[in-house]
């Protein structure tokens, strides 16, 4: 499949960029040092949050690729969105998703950060068949040269989205009022944007949603779900109480998909770069209605536990940290009462 | 419901919560906004047998009354396991009683021990002393208080009990095991229209058929906020229900009541229609002080719930019914109701996400439902915070009948109605004057259902009756039928909806309750005012509509044509506004919310037969409805009339 017009107009572009920006800056106005903290509180947590989305996502992002045998430069931007950090789209879902917010706006944070280090090394470690191939069918067209992923882009990318972010925290610690009005009108521009930008794109390319092979839409949604999936199984496995589960489970399933759209923009050319952008769109297309189901789910399932650790953490508010909450026997489930904290943090010593 | 316990007294009651709950906190009072003190249902039993044993050491028998004068602390529910434990009745008033009441209520209720918080409402007590010969022992409950020579303190009493107890006294589980259901556990006095209270006796059976009926599931991860007065039996039917589930109950007040939300994040709360008010505007103000963009948002979001709510409150036929409905008509609307439901759900969801979901934070985010009772709740407000998505659920009931009658369920929801009668009662509508049952009545369409009359009430929560008032006992039950004097109906989807009160007394939205025939009296003496009707039921104030006295203002010099012309005179307006301030004023012992905020004057006198009966007695509600329009104008005047 080739893409005949351009996928982005000029305009979209700038739109693209205004939505990364103020998105970017929303983020940045919702965080405190305080959030920085809170990383080295739930040391555990993050390190199975970082297995779970630098270890597994883009695992099973370069799992599809091959699997679908997908065309290099959707199976690059396939990875690329593996590789990618957590979102704060998550962290409001892990509050809905009745999950830990603290540990997801944790995740956050540390994942951004280590982004600048992981996310070179993950693509050149996953995608170096893929530019082989891309390399290959360049020389074939004639076209010469040599496809390379191009790192110190990335990374320049990465950094130029990670300014507005900074600016964001500045203003949060300058004003927190303001912050908030910022925070909200840049989450709702970036909605509309987005929306926008989704509208027009199927609009002006329908030909392209019956040209796209069901192989591209499989692989992209299925990204997300297994990210969900494996997310909430691998922090079963270590033993991670139930509302940490949640939230590692969104936070591995969302990704920040502006960083996506930024990097591609930046770093990629025509004809693998309206590709690419493709996959991203229907990436982020796909992955707000599934997680607003999986939210549903949880929010269902974790009505319980999630009440037993809101109320042992109020005890601990009001009463004090040494405060110990004792449930009678048998009303909590083994899960829940073999976990000393309840889920709560700090940890509860037990009398 | 399961997680209730079942227990046939408070005592029991008490006991089986120490065991099932243990450790878990049971009460918790405010030091300061982050340090709260909890105290355990384990050691709250424990303590309440040591005042037990020290309150029948100091001659307490079993079904005396124990007079407990304070408001809200943990020594009041403290005082309260003491009294209970040892096979006794308390008889409960805040501190803002009066010194008649005070005098009145110790004599009539015959105590001789009391419970009194605070050194000021001790001196008050000490003082008046010679006028309760039977008050014998008084025993002081704020810790941090002194007590003059001859008041026990509460420490002392419990110490007292606790060393006894050590010595193998079980006086107290000898007193639990012999209490019967039909026991008092408390008897209220409430004013009444006479002036003389009058001694509610409420029995275990009818505290224990409330707790049991209370259609809320809570379990030991809730939190309760408490901010009525816990000798209100509203208020109190809630401190025991959260013992039968092990919730902790958090004492906050009106000042902290904003921070404590926040701080607390109760699951559940019971409250009058006041901090309803008050939480709306506050609401409202935050979103009109907040950025345009937010204020949008929070418009869209409100619009579509309230499309959202509506068709599915239609569907599941949880619209208010006043009228017969024709299933036809319902069927043709059912589609449009099921279309908008779907089309705006989507919206609707994200709406609630991102916008709806901040606004509830302001009453702490977790609210699963709340109770509003003590007096009607404004339909607006209803609404608000229904569609908001906090569920209101609004109950009806008095102190007679301990107090809950009709109670909305979440999963039956009806905005406007009060819900169905609670589990194991029946209600009656009655026609006012021929006393004829309404509803449930064969004889008309419907069973009677629409049809308006007096509420008659019959279940485990009707009172003993009125203690040592066997008159205002047989006049208000009859064949068990407790006549509550106020007016109702019966939805046609079985909900009860209340319509106003036949008994003349005023409920404000504050909870307080005034008697308007001693101040009528009182303004008819004056030579300018030929009747007067005082209004407010369920606002914030009181007002009145006048009818002036033409010849009283022939006599000063002012003759008008008609009575319509009196009305209209600015002069008249003046003389009589001034009347209303020399006779109804603090100085002349009126209450602050007893004085006439504003008044109407009425065109024409009242005629016997149309507002006033044979006997020359305003039919109230004949007035209210024929002067709707004007007693409307006392609390939303239209703005500049030109005289």
């Amino acid at each position: 499949m080739e893409f005949t017009t351009q996928l982005l107009y000029p305009l979209d572009q700038v739109l693209l960029a205004v939505m990364i920006f103020s998105i970017m800056f929303g983020m940045g106005a919702s965080l405190t040092v305080d959030d920085f903290k809170t990383v080295l509180r739930y040391p555990r947590g993050i390190l199975i949050g970082f297995l779970s989305q630098f270890g597994l996502m883009p695992f099973f992002a370069y799992l599809l690729a091959v699997y679908f045998n997908l065309p290099p430069a959707y199976a690059i931007a396939l990875i690329l969105i593996g590789c990618l950090p957590g979102g704060t789209t998550s962290n409001m879902f892990a509050y809905f998703a009745r999950g830990s917010v603290a540990l997801s706006i944790a995740m956050t944070t540390a994942s951004t950060i280590l982004a600048l280090l992981m996310m070179p090394f993950l693509l050149e470690f996953y995608t170096a068949e893929f530019t082989r191939e891309i390399s290959a069918e360049m020389q074939a067209a004639g076209t010469g040269g040599e496809f390379v992923i191009p790192t110190s882009n990335i990374i320049g990318s990465l950094v130029l989205v990670l300014l507005p972010v900074l600016m964001g925290m500045f203003l949060r610690a300058k004003s927190r009022v303001w912050a908030k009005t910022a925070e909200d009108t840049a989450g709702f521009m970036g909605i509309i944007v987005i929306l926008f930008l989704i509208v027009t794109a199927f609009v002006r390319h329908t030909g392209l949603l019956l040209q796209t092979p069901m192989e591209i839409y499989i692989s992209a949604l299925l990204v997300g779900l297994l990210g969900f999936l494996f997310g909430y199984w691998m922090s079963w496995a270590f033993g991670l109480s139930p509302i940490f589960q949640r939230a590692i489970s969104l936070e591995t399933g969302i990704q920040n998909g502006p960083i996506a759209f930024a990097i591609i923009l930046l770093s990629f050319v025509d004809p693998v770069e309206s590709q690419m952008l493709w996959l991203a769109i229907l990436y982020s297309t796909f992955i707000v209605i599934t997680s607003s189901f999986i939210t549903l789910y949880y929010r269902r399932v974790g009505k319980f536990d999630h009440e037993v650790y809101k109320n042992t953490s109020i005890h601990n508010r009001l009463f004090g940290e040494e405060y110990v909450t004792g449930y009678p026997d048998g009303f909590l489930p083994a899960r829940i009462s073999n976990d000393p904290s309840q889920g709560s943090t700090p940890a509860q010593k037990r009398g | 419901m399961e997680n209730r316990i079942v227990a046939q007294n408070l005592a029991e009651l008490y006991r089986e919560a120490a065991n099932r709950y243990g450790s878990l906190p049971a009460f918790a009072t405010r030091k300061k906004e982050l340090e709260w003190e909890p105290v355990s249902f384990e050691e709250l039993y424990n303590r309440g047998l040591n005042l037990a044993t020290g309150l029948i050491e100091m001659g307490v028998e079993a079904r005396d009354h124990v007079g407990l004068f304070g408001d809200n602390r943990f020594e009041w529910i403290l005082a309260d396991y003491g009294v209970q434990l040892c096979g006794a009745a308390d008889v409960p008033r805040g501190r803002d009683i009066t010194d008649a009441e005070l005098v009145y209520i110790i004599n009539h209720a015959e105590i001789s021990i009391a419970f009194v918080e605070t050194k000021v409402l001790l001196d008050r007590i000490l003082e008046l002393r010679s006028e309760f010969a039977g008050l014998k022992e008084i025993i002081l409950m704020d810790p941090k208080a002194d007590a003059p020579e001859g008041v026990h303190t509460l420490g002392n009493v419990v110490d007292h009990g606790e060393a006894l107890r050590k010595y193998g006294n079980t006086r107290a589980e000898e007193r639990i095991a012999d209490i019967q259901s039909d026991d008092l556990f408390t008897l209220i006095y409430t004013s009444g229209t006479t002036g003389k209270p009058k001694g509610v006796m409420l029995t275990h059976s009818n505290m224990m058929s409330q707790v049991k009926g209370i259609p809320v599931d809570l379990n030991c991860t809730d939190r309760v906020l408490s901010i009525l007065p816990v000798w209100h039996i509203f208020e109190r039917v809630f401190e025991m229900f959260t013992i039968t589930c092990g919730v902790c109950t958090y004492y906050s007040n009106i000042r902290h009541l904003a921070d404590d939300l926040k701080n607390v994040e109760p699951t559940f709360m019971g409250s009058a229609p006041r901090l309803w008010e008050s939480l709306y505007q506050k609401i409202l103000k935050k979103v009109s002080d907040s950025h345009p963009m937010r204020q949008l948002l929070f418009h869209t979001a409100y619009f579509l719930s309230r499309q959202y709510k509506s068709s599915q409150f239609f569907l599941s036929g949880r619209d208010l019914k006043l009228e017969p409905f024709s299933k036809i008509k319902r069927a043709l609307l059912a589609p449009f109701h099921a279309v908008r439901w779907l089309a705006v759900l989507p919206f609707y969801g994200f709406f609630n996400v991102a916008v709806l979901e901040p606004v509830r934070m302001s009453a702490g985010g977790s609210l699963k439902a709340t109770v509003s009772g003590g007096g009607a709740l404004p339909s607006e407000i209803d609404k608000f915070f229904n569609f908001i998505g906090i569920p209101v659920l609004e109950g009806y009931g008095m102190t007679e009948t301990a107090p809950v009658i009709a109670v909305r369920r979440e999963e039956n929801l009806v905005i406007g109605t009060v819900g169905p009668p609670m589990e194991d009662t029946e209600v009656r509508i009655a026609d006012m004057e021929s006393g004829e049952v309404l509803y449930p009545n064969n004889k008309y369409p419907d069973e009677g259902r629409g049809l308006k009359g007096e509420i008659l009430v019959k279940g485990p929560q009707v009172m003993k009756g009125y203690y040592r008032n066997p008159e205002q006992t047989i006049k208000t039950i009859q064949d068990g039928w407790l006549k509550t004097g106020d007016l109702g109906m019966i939805t046609y989807n079985d909900c009860l909806k209340i319509l106003g009160r036949s008994k003349a007394t005023i409920v404000l939205t504050s909870g307080e309750n005034l008697e308007p025939e001693p101040i009528e009296m009182r303004l008819t003496q004056s030579p300018y005012i030929e009747h007067c009707m005082v209004v407010g039921q369920d606002k914030k104030q009181i007002g009145a509509l006048i009818v002036p006295d033409i010849e009283g203002f022939r006599k000063k010099g002012i003759d008008p044509d008609s009575m319509h012309d009196l009305a209209g005179d600015p002069e008249v307006r003046k003389i009589i506004q001034e009347e209303i301030k020399k006779m109804i004023s603090v100085a002349n012992g009126y209450k602050r919310f007893e004085l006439i905020q504003d008044f109407r004057l009425l065109p024409q006198n009242f005629s016997t037969g149309e507002e006033l009966t044979s006997l020359f007695k305003m039919k109230r509600h004949v007035i209210q409805d024929k002067y709707a329009d004007l007693i409307e104008d006392i609390y939303n005047p239209e703005p500049a009339q030109v005289a």
